[in-house]
Formats: C-alpha cells, structure tokens, sequence
C-alpha cells in the first residue's frame, strides 16, 4: 500500500514537472515578446509608426535625428528575394535529382553534402562571401563587390540545404501512382516528374520556399560581411550597389547606440519578429490546407 | 505519322534537356560545398599551429585558445540547462498529452515560433532581459541563458520524436508486468530513444558552435589572455572569434580568421558524422 | 536511344563549361598582372568610417561634410559610400581597390596604401605638431565619477616617460607636458577598457608595457568605435572609454577627460593611385558626392 501511495506520489509529481518543462517554452515566447516590446514600442510611438516604417531616412546621428527603416526594410526583400530566385531553382532541381535521378551510389555523395552545407556556421558563409563573392563581383559584374547581388548568391546557397531537404521529403511522399499513370499515357521519365510528381508535392515545395525565406530575412552575419552595409535611398538601389537589411542595421549599430537610438534598433528587431511571425502562421495555414485536402 | 514522331523527338530531346539540369544541380550543390570547404581549409590549415591552440592571446599569436574554452563551457551549461527541460517537455508531449487539448497546441506553436526566431532577435532579447534587467552584464552567463532558449525547440523536436518512435509493444510490455507510467518512461522509453535524443543533442551543439549573432550582444567580443571559466566575465567563443579576426583587416589577422574557419569546419565534419553514425543506429534499431 | 544520351551528356557538359569557366576567370587577390593604367574616369570608391567612429566624426566635422545650419546637423556623406567599423577594414578596403580613397588614423598608414599630403603638407607627425597639416583631432580617455586607484594608476603610466615613449614611437603626439618616469606599483584587478579603434592600437601596447611592469592586471579591452567608448564610460559598464573625437556638450558633463595623444588623420589612397596632393575642397567635394570621377579632381 505504502509503495502505491508513494508511487502515486511521484508519478503525480513528475507529471506535474513535465508539464511545466513543457510549459517553459510557452514562457520563454511570452518573455521574448513581452520584452521585445517593452523597450521596441514606445520608441515606435515616439518617433510615430508612419515615420518609423515609411521614412526612408535613416539618421540618428544627424540633429534632428531621423529614424525611418524603410530603406532597411526594402534591402531586406530585395536581398531575400535574390536569394530566392537563386537557391530555389538550384535546391529544387537537385531535390527532384535526388528522389528521381540519382543513383544510390551517387546519393551516399550527395546527401551528406547537403547536411554538410546545412551544418556550416553563417559566420563561415559570410567569410566566404567576403573573400571569393565579393572578389569574383567586382571583377566580373561591376561595383566594389559589396552589394545586393553578393548578399543574393550567398544567401541563395545558405537556403539551399532547407529546400533541398523539405522538397526532398514532399517529392518522395508523392504517391507512385501518380507516375505510373503519367506512364502508362506515354509520358518520358522527365515529363511525369516535372509535370505530374512534383506539382502533387507542391504543398510541401511552398514550405520549403517559405522556412527558405524566413531564413533569409533572418541571416545577419553572411550579409554583414558582403553587403556594404550602406544605408540607400530608395532611388539610388541597385543590384550591384551595398545595402543595408533591417538585421544589419542593428549589428552595425548596436554596439554604440543609446537611448532613443537603441530603442529604434530593438523595434527593428521588433519589425523582424513580427515578420516571422506572420510567416510562421502562413505556414501553418499552407499546412492545415495540405492536410484537409 | 511524321508529325507525332517529331513531336515524339521534340519530347525526347526536352527530356534529356531537363535531365541534365537536373543533374547539373545536383553537381552544382556538391560542388558549392567542396568550393567553400576547400577554400577555407586549404588557406586556413596551413596557418593553424601550437601557439594559436594553446597559447596566450596577444597581437601576435591571435590564439584561439580561450575562445575554445569558452565555446566548450557555453555548450556545457546551456546543454545542463536545456536538456533536462527539453528532454522532460518531449515526454509530456509524446507521453501525457492528450492529442489536440488546448495546451498542447498553445505549447507546439510556442516551440515553433521559438525555431523560427532569427538569432539577432534572440541576442536583442539576451541584451535586455540577461545583460541589463537581470544585471548579468556582457558575460558568459548571458550568452548561456540566451543559447538555453534557443536550442530548445531542437532538443525538443529530436527528443519527441525520438521517443514517438519507440514501439508501442515496449511499453506495453513495461506496463502489463505492473510498473508505473513514471518508471516506464525512465527505465524503458527513454534508453531506447537515446539516440534520437543524443542525434538532437548534438545538432544543438553545432548550432551553439556556429552561432555569432546573439552572443555578440550577451556574452560580447572580448577575449582574454589566458583562457578563463569566469562566467561573469565578458568572453568570445570560436565564432566570434573568427568573425573578429575576418573584422580587422589585418594580413595577419586575416590568415588567422582562415584558421579559425577550418577550425570552426573540422568541428562541424565531426559534428555531422557523428549525427550520420547516430541515425544509422537508430535505424537498424527501428529494423528490429 | 543512344541519340538522346548524348544530348544529355552534350546539355550537361555545357552547363559545367560554363561554371567552371565563371569560377577560374576571378583574378588572383594580389595580381601582378593588371596592366590597366589607371583610368581617371573610373567612379571613385569612397570609403568611410561608421557612424561610431571618432575619426570619422573629426574627419566629416574638419572637412565640412557634416553641414550645420542653425540647429541642425547633418552628415552629408555621399550616398553608397562603404562604411566600415574598423581602421583596418578601411585599409584593406582602399588597398583591394585602385579607386579607392579613404581616411584613417595617422598613426596606423603602412605602406599597404598611400597617405596624401594635403593642402601642400605632408601627413607627418611634424606637421601635425606645427600644425601645417590640419587634419587632426586629440585621442581622449574618459573616465565616470571617482576613478578606481587602479585607473589612477595606468592614467599615470600613460602619462609617465615610458608611457610617451610608446606613444612617440607609434607616430602618435604625446600629450603629455612634463612627463615622470613610473614606478610598478604592484596593484591587481581588472581594467575594462572600449572604445575606438583608431586608439586601440596604442592602448594595446600601452596595456602590454604596462603588464609588464605589473602582471596582476588583466585588461578587457572593446574597441567598436569612440561612441561606443564614451557611451560605455557614461553607463559605468567600462572603466575607460577610448575616443578619437571630441567629447558633446552632453558627454563633456558626466565625464573626466584626459588626453592622451595627438593623431593626425591621413587621407588615403590605392598605391596606384597617380595623385599625391589634393586641396580639402576636393576632399569635402568627394565624399560629399560632388565630385564622382577622379578626372573631375583638379
């Protein structure tokens, strides 16, 4: 009776410790939030939200100062939708390479490089970037090297294994039936995969397109060493001139900034996190619509 | 007749066109890596030597000793701190939960947008909440609670689904010779996942070694002479410390930030094969 | 069948030709093979400090690219322009890049690139001390309240005899009017020290001698630019702030001020770059984005 009672006793307890564990992570998101915005909102009231998100000026060591992002806001789309336009055909090409084309032999070769590349740190991308993007730029497209086009291509490879992989998985979940009936009507091997097989894993291609997003518009330490880091006014962008995103701004910055200053680089940081935010939902809306039909 | 066959060869050569992007892909991504590894290494391994691994820091020898020192001791703390909480948050959410009750959903959209958080965000927080509110200044100590939260969601995905995987007839098993839930989870569950658990840990570690951004805020960039487990003190880990040497500009420093790269790669091979050797293992195991 | 094989193989060895080509056409970092003469109508590059930067702040204030009008201020620094958060970023920056001009701390040209005279004077520590080359600004520690006997003690090194020396050497102006010679005083502890970068290199062999003389002490040092120095002075998070500039009104009030040199800021230029003198109206003209080419230079 007695070893009952005790068991009960722990086995009530260790639940009630699970649970909590289970709950920490709830806190921790309610904590981020909670501090993010204490010190990012009332420097958004202060400067004015309209100002702060629509001026493209960014000034804060000028008098007055000015503290518009929009300029940051513009690099960081630019930047990330270079890094779209590059990483996704590669990553989905090579993810339809994977599931249909590749040989096992070839596969034991080429799937660990993509874990490799998924493992290698960003600090190690942006060196990288810096001393053979840069260089290889300048030389071959113009500018000084430090511009839009580099960020692009080093943030199109470091999206590269998130596609591949997800594609990966969405492609192989495709029934094969779905092949075999391309077949059956007469179609090659690469009509059925590019017209039949992967439009069915379209639901889970999209994801991966958007956690390669939500990468890229995060990333600030590859950027930071291959951008410039110029703050642009929105005539004067162009693909081969530096650019500052909304996360390099606040490294750059951030080590001197006080007061207001600082408080408009936190509500940059502010701007990100709702921007995942909004991604993440999306995504979850991609996800439930996936699994109703 | 002729015009299908056209069309037939018209498809055909489509077809071999579409193939050979396919495969040049597959080339190109293979490719991409060995580019970056061997650039790195083949300038950065040349240049490591005794000095830069176990010497003082000063202006000559730019040693990386105790900034792997550092990144040793982050990665011990935050794992002590993490891992029993993401360890324990799995088991409730494969074990206790009911599917579908309100606060799991609440406690899987929580893990989710903690993954997806970018780490300059997680370093502004480290900043506010650990450095200045808390009063722990720039100090390992910062860095430690802040990478806690971070790998989080990795230790918990890997550990859930270590442990969603373990048969069903094990704990059934467990349970009809009449021991606890409790003792169930502790004595069977969670031996059996371990490697689904140790393959999460150690992608916790790899993420812990490449990170940069939300440390440079909470445990800063400063390095001292000798390497010291001080965790008040204001310490750069590995990364950090490659991202300072690229910073500088230097010749010198620049051979330097090469070596730490290839450091910072050879870490990251290891840290890859291992995780490979692990799901290897778990496979075989699941084949049972 | 085999007809489509090799259209494949034909498609696929095109692709890689055309990679591998892009990949080996990149020039060698240091190519001795560049017989491109210079090309005055090149955009030049400008190069610039961050916002941080002491330097820069005296840079843009003697040159007259931060415009003050009545209340206002407002750097007027050329759109595009790099800015980078180091001495030595700017160095590497101006020394890849033939048209390239940036400005640095005196006390750290090399002969990585090319340091200008301007006006007619040459950039050297004579001239700074006669003042016939105008570009300088003092180097400044700063310190918050009551200073520790620790700080007390290494501001009296700096000041010593062979705290100048090192400064001398480094073609820094000691600032120093009579300086003492120092004796160890054995103390420990620790010194946090941050700010620019621009002195940094001092401060590093100043702390060095000074570990010499006293091996208890550990230093912390942070050089991320002198706003960042003063700012970590002000909120007691350092010990001694370092600056390249000035201090603000604001800053002057809540901080005790030393100085520690003098440094000169030399204009800088690629080594293959033909110019050796420019007037500071092209200086101003050029980072204030008037002057785009460096035909347009007279």
């Amino acid at each position: 009776m007695q070893n009952i009672k005790e068991s009960n006793f722990s086995e009530i307890t260790m639940q009630a410790i699970f649970f909590l564990s289970a709950l920490i992570s709830v806190l921790a998101v309610l904590a981020i939030c909670l501090f993010l915005f204490m010190r990012g909102i009332p420097a958004i009231a202060e400067i004015g939200a309209i100002d702060f998100i629509f001026n493209e000026k960014w000034g804060p060591t000028n008098t007055p100062a000015s503290y518009g992002i929009l300029s940051m806001i513009v690099g960081s789309i630019y930047v990330t939708a270079g890094a779209i336009v590059i990483g996704v055909p590669i990553g989905l090409l090579c993810a339809i390479f994977l599931v249909e084309f590749c040989p096992s032999s070839v596969y034991k070769i080429v799937k660990p490089a993509v874990n490799l590349l998924a493992g290698i740190p960003s600090i190690i991308y942006g060196f990288f970037g810096m001393e053979a993007i840069v260089p290889f730029v300048r030389e071959n497209m113009g500018g000084n090297g430090y511009s839009i086009m580099s960020a692009s291509i080093i943030l199109g490879i470091m999206i590269l294994p998130t596609v591949i992989s997800i594609s990966e998985s969405s492609i192989r979940a495709v029934p094969e039936s779905y092949a075999e009936g391309s077949y059956g009507l007469g179609a090659t091997k690469e009509e059925t995969v590019f017209k039949v097989v992967v439009p069915a894993a379209k639901s889970g291609i999209l994801t991966s397109i958007i956690l390669g997003i939500g990468r890229a518009i995060g990333e600030t330490m590859a950027v930071v060493m291959v951008a410039g880091n110029s703050v642009m006014p929105l005539d004067k962008i162009k693909i081969l001139k530096p650019i500052r995103t909304l996360t390099t701004n606040i490294v750059t910055e951030m080590s001197y900034a006080s007061g207001l200053h600082e408080s408009a680089l936190i509500s940059t940081g502010v701007v990100l996190f709702v921007f995942i935010i909004i991604l993440n939902a999306s995504l979850s809306s991609i996800k439930s619509k996936a699994q109703r039909n | 007749m002729d015009r299908t066959l056209d069309n037939l060869k018209q498809r055909k050569i489509k077809s071999q066109i579409f193939k050979s992007f396919v495969w040049f892909c597959g080339i190109l991504t293979v490719g991409i890596l060995v580019y970056i590894l061997l650039f790195i290494l083949l300038k950065g391994v040349p240049k490591i030597n005794m000095e830069f691994l176990f010497g003082e820091y000063n202006s000559e020898t730019l040693s990386a000793f105790s900034s792997i020192i550092t990144t040793v001791q982050m990665i011990v703390l935050s794992l002590l701190i993490s891992v029993p909480i993401g360890v324990f948050c799995a088991i409730y959410l494969a074990e206790y939960s009911k599917r579908g009750n309100k606060p799991v959903k609440v406690i899987r959209l929580a893990i989710d947008t903690l993954a997806g958080i970018p780490s300059i965000v997680y370093g502004l927080f480290g900043m506010i909440f650990f450095v200045n509110i808390l009063g722990f200044r720039a100090s390992v100590l910062s860095g430690v609670c802040t990478i806690s939260i971070m790998i989080l969601p990795v230790i918990i995905s890997s550990s859930e689904e270590a442990i969603k995987s373990v048969p069903d007839t094990y704990r059934e098993g467990s349970l009809g010779l009449g021991a606890t839930r409790l003792r169930t989870v502790f004595r069977i569950v969670l031996p059996t996942a371990m490697p689904g658990i140790l393959a999460g840990i150690i992608l916790a570690i790899g993420r812990i070694v490449g990170e940069t951004a939300a440390l440079i805020f909470t445990s800063g960039t400063n390095v001292l002479k000798y390497p010291s487990l001080d965790l008040f003190a204001s310490q750069r880990t590995l990364a950090i410390h490659m991202y300072m040497l690229a910073s500088e500009g230097l010749p010198h420093s620049r051979d330097m930030a090469f070596a730490t790269g290839a450091i910072l790669i050879l870490v990251v091979f290891f840290i890859n094969y291992s995780t490979t050797k692990l799901a290897g293992r778990i496979g075989r195991m699941q084949n049972d | 069948m085999k007809n489509s094989k090799i259209i494949f193989i034909i498609a696929l060895v095109l692709m890689l030709l055309i990679v591998f080509a892009g990949c080996t056409q990149e020039s060698p970092r240091n190519s001795n093979e560049q017989p491109e003469v210079f090309d005055f109508n090149k955009d030049i590059t400008v190069v610039a400090r961050d916002a941080a930067s002491g330097t820069r702040g005296a840079f843009h204030e003697i040159m007259n690219i931060i415009v003050k009008e009545n209340d206002t201020e407002v750097d007027k620094l050329v759109v595009g322009a790099l800015e980078f958060d180091g001495t030595d970023k700017v160095i590497t920056a101006v020394e890849g890049d033939k048209y390239g001009i940036g400005y640095i701390s005196l006390g750290s040209v090399s002969d990585r690139i090319k340091a200008l005279a301007v006006n007619g004077a040459e950039p050297s520590v004579e001239n700074v001390k006669s003042g016939a080359y105008s570009v300088s600004r003092p180097f400044l520690l700063v310190t918050k309240g009551t200073e520790s006997d620790l700080v007390k003690d290494f501001l009296k090194f700096t000041k010593s005899t062979q705290g100048q020396k090192i400064t001398n050497d480094m073609n820094f102006i000691g600032a120093a009017d009579l300086p003492e010679e120092y004796t160890a005083s054995g103390m420990s502890g620790t010194l946090k020290v941050a700010g620019s970068t621009s002195v940094a290199p001092l401060m590093e062999k100043l702390q060095e001698a000074y570990q010499e003389l006293n091996p208890d002490v550990v230093f912390e040092t942070q050089a991320q630019g002198s706003s960042q120095g003063i700012k970590a002075a002000i909120d007691s998070s350092y010990d001694i702030g370092m600056s390249s500039r000035e201090l603000k009104e604001e800053e002057e009030s809540q901080l005790n001020r030393y100085i520690l040199a003098i440094d000169g800021i030399a204009v800088i230029v690629n080594n293959e770059n033909p110019k050796s003198d420019l007037a500071s109206e092209n200086i101003t003209n050029i980072y204030t984005g008037e002057i785009t080419k460096w035909s347009e230079v007279k």
